[in-house]
């Protein structure tokens, strides 16, 4: 997820805009996608990263939704969250009704009830909007340069290889109404939930998210709901409570594991993202 | 409906959901040996010694094919099988107090197969283990020496040798001498076992190392190959040289000194039946590498008189685990990728190399790269691990394990200040495949990046002929994906489950190193 300043222009303006993010794509392309042939590809500086993430995953044996309620840090004035999915996933925006039901069966505040979300707690709230999807490498590049949100290569690597296994890489704005410009102070946002379903008969688990450079770690509440019992388990959170909720009149075994995970692509602390010829101080 | 999801993780088999197609060619099972440890990451695990399963993957092509998986859980004490197989008194006190009843075999890492026989065998630790592919379990333990109160343990090599009709199979084994006041441990009755894979029929020689290479500390070799020259079978060793300073595990995970590994070699024997010890030579050329950890290797042999080797250099001190702060000085606690007894991370760049021989003539080609974002179309050569001659011969499939700088113990860095890459001149380098041209092992690069595949585990094997291949990629997180050999960018199916992800108690990890194939 990284900054982006969306295109500020309209008229003959933006029309010069989209030739030229389309020459630049064409470059990169002519280049194996190296990113030395168009340096503007790169996004100026990492400034958001999704810090807790609760997560309503229902799964009936043949389709697969996953409710989400993201918490986002950030400095800047408009970011966009892209995230490899299924090709028939259908997405929606939705309420946080889900939330609010299984929650208040199991006598849970949400992430609330984590002692290390507190750091993120008072967090304003923001709406995605603009959703887009690529099907290809090209329209991740265009997009991202018309844009300015731009990306890193190992990121860049990282969607190459999805759309290779056939995903989408969909993406969404969000802007926060306080902002900061201060990587050192970063704003709080809590978004709105975003449903997304695809068909699948195994349970398929999110992905560890990529480091952009605000938190190394990702806060996780999952709670798994289906018609019928289950043991299947979370790769790395751990199991922190069985039981049974009703959710839309529908009875579900639910299990829910809390836990933290490291994001992908970690560094050192103090040591630069991946930029132009970056030289490392 | 289908309720896969419904399956207990104790069920042994299971589907995964296959997206995609299965092309004919990989009709048969991939053979997986998986390390299990707890999910408790504050709990020390070596994973030299953690549970070991062994994963079948049943794959029956089609669109989209089946793939099913069979697990069997290894026993490491041998306690199911006859008594001869199990840990001796030695090998249980040489273990420490983690178990009392021993420690025969740990085969979470190398796959050998030969018809419907595979052997799985360690990294480094224990003897291998003998399965029957179709019954799926486990038939013997391979250990032909006998450990002792100073020798309690033993070593092997992971990868075999194989003469060129495949009938017959080659590995060394040794005993490890317990550590002493002032020295590491050490190897001791040095053996190469030739074994006929049809009938069983064995042989074992006694081997003398090489003069000017005869430090027993560093004694080790993960695979082997085998080659004829002069009309006379010969066995090469790849001498992976680490030194351990510890035969049990840590009784505490804190810093600890670390005593450096030796530049890796080669050595060679000659085969001769006539006698009972062989003397070793060393390789030329492979100790003025001087690179570390030389680990993974394919072979042309085919001529029949020398031989084009393709070889890999970890540059990483695979004696040690994870643990400990690392070199930012963080503490593993506030590390939340950290798994305290993991594989280690390199120490700075891997090195490939391609080594002919031929009439006594030889000539040494190198890939070592660094990582740079800027250009990442040529790849890299950080931590190398798969090494796969294309059936046709013409490309080399390699993968590259990248760099976690938080994960690279303190303590370990410091051992080797003069070739430890800087901390704050390196970030993360992503795990990498990359198809290579076999003649001159430089990248083959392709204009629509279908020579290489970022963030693709580590675990690889190509199956095919000379006239179509596959490469598949597997771990328990991302499952298992194959490739049309010709183009990386082009993943023609993909298979996932959850059951991979998570087994009884714990989770797989580290990711597995290998994959092999055993056709139908």
């Amino acid at each position: 997820m990284d900054n982006s300043d969306g295109p500020s222009v309209e008229g003959p303006a933006f029309a010069e805009k989209v030739r030229e993010a389309e020459e630049a794509t064409d470059l990169l392309q002519r280049h194996n996608w190296d990113f030395k042939a168009s340096p503007k590809v790169y996004a100026l500086q990492a400034t958001c990263d999704v810090a807790a993430k609760e997560i309503i995953l229902i799964h009936d044996g043949e389709i697969q939704t996953r409710i989400g309620r993201l918490v986002m840090l950030g400095a800047g004035t408009v970011f966009n969250l892209m995230g490899p999915e299924s090709a028939r996933s259908i997405f929606k925006d939705t309420g946080s009704h889900a939330f609010d039901e299984v929650n208040r069966q199991l006598g849970s505040r949400g992430l609330h009830d984590v002692p290390a979300f507190e750091r993120f707690a008072r967090a304003q709230e923001v709406t995605f909007y603009n959703h887009t999807a690529f099907y290809q490498l090209r329209d991740l590049v265009f997009w991202s340069i018309l844009h300015g949100g731009g990306l890193f290569p190992s990121g860049f690597a990282k969607f190459a290889q999805e759309i290779a296994s056939g995903k989408i890489i969909h993406n969404a704005l969000f802007t926060p109404a306080i902002r900061s410009k201060d990587t050192a102070r970063p704003v709080s946002m809590a978004a709105t939930c975003l449903s997304v379903s695809f068909p699948t008969s195994v349970v398929e688990w999110m992905e560890k998210p990529i480091y952009g450079g605000m938190v190394t770690e990702t806060i996780h509440i999952v709670n798994l709901l289906t018609p019928r019992p289950t043991t299947v388990s979370h790769p790395y959170l751990p199991l922190t409570g069985e039981g049974k909720v009703s959710l839309n009149h529908h009875p579900y075994y639910l299990r829910r594991f809390v836990g933290v995970s490291p994001k992908d692509g970690l560094r050192g602390p103090g040591v630069a993202p991946e930029g132009p010829q970056t030289k490392l101080e | 409906m289908s309720l896969e999801y419904t399956a207990t993780p104790d069920r042994a088999t299971f589907d995964l959901y296959v997206r995609g197609s299965v092309p004919p060619e990989l009709a048969g099972a991939l053979i997986v040996p998986t390390s299990r440890r707890s999910k408790d990451r504050a709990a020390y695990s070596r994973w030299h010694d953690s549970q070991t399963d062994l994963m079948r993957l049943d794959v029956t092509p089609g669109k989209p094919g089946r793939i099913r998986v069979h697990v069997l859980g290894v026993d490491s004490t041998a306690a199911d099988l006859p008594a001869r197989y199990r840990s001796g008194e030695h090998a249980v006190r040489a273990y420490g107090a983690r178990t009392h009843r021993g420690y025969a075999t740990q085969p979470n890492h190398g796959v050998n197969v030969a018809g419907q026989t595979l052997w799985a065998t360690n990294l480094l630790f224990g003897a291998p283990v003998e399965v029957d592919v179709s019954r799926w379990e486990v038939r013997r333990v391979l250990a032909y020496l006998e450990p002792n109160e100073l020798a309690p343990r033993l070593s092997a090599t992971s990868h075999f040798a194989w003469s060129l009709d495949r009938r017959t199979a080659y590995f060394h084994e040794s005993l490890l001498q317990c550590e002493t006041p002032g020295d590491t441990v050490r190897a001791a009755e040095l053996s190469i076992i030739e074994v006929d894979a049809a009938s069983g029929a064995e042989r074992i020689w006694r081997l003398r190392p090489p003069p000017e290479d005869a430090d027993l500390a560093a004694a080790n070799f993960h695979s082997t190959f085998y080659f004829e020259e002069g009309g006379r079978p010969h066995l090469g060793l790849l001498r992976t040289g680490a030194l351990l300073e510890h035969l049990a595990p840590h009784s505490e995970p804190v810093d600890h000194a670390v005593c450096p590994m030796p530049a890796s070699t080669i050595w060679v024997v000659a085969l001769d039946p006539s006698r009972e010890v062989l003397q070793a030579q060393l390789l030329p050329g492979i100790r003025e590498l001087d690179a570390l950890a030389i680990s993974h290797l394919d072979i042309d042999a085919s001529s029949r008189d020398g031989f084009v080797l393709f070889a890999n250099f970890k540059h990483a001190d695979v004696a040690e685990d994870t643990h400990g702060p690392n070199i930012y000085d963080e503490r593993p606690e506030v590390i939340a990728e950290h798994y305290p007894g993991m594989t280690v991370e390199p120490l700075n760049i891997g090195l490939v190399i391609r080594y002919e021989r031929r009439a006594g003539q030889t000539s040494v080609r190198r890939f070592q790269r660094a990582y740079d974002p800027d250009q990442a179309s040529r790849g890299h050569s950080w931590l190398p691990i798969n090494i796969d001659l294309e059936p046709a011969g013409r490309h080399l499939f390699c993968t590259f394990a990248g760099f976690r700088p938080r994960l690279l113990s303190r303590h370990i860095a410091a051992a080797y200040p003069e070739r430890v890459i800087d901390p704050g001149q390196i970030r993360y380098v992503p795990p990498l495949l990359m198809r290579f041209d076999a003649r001159t092992l430089e990248p083959d690069i392709d204009k629509g990046r279908g020579h290489l595949s970022y963030t693709e585990p580590i675990a690889m094997t190509v199956i095919g002929d000379a006239r179509a291949s596959y490469v598949c990629t597997f771990s328990p997180e991302f499952g298992l994906r194959i490739y049309e050999a010709g183009d990386l960018s082009h993943m023609i199916c993909h298979a996932v489950s959850p059951q991979l992800m998570h087994w009884r108690d714990g989770h797989f990890r580290p990711e597995p190193a290998h994959i092999g194939f055993v056709p139908s």
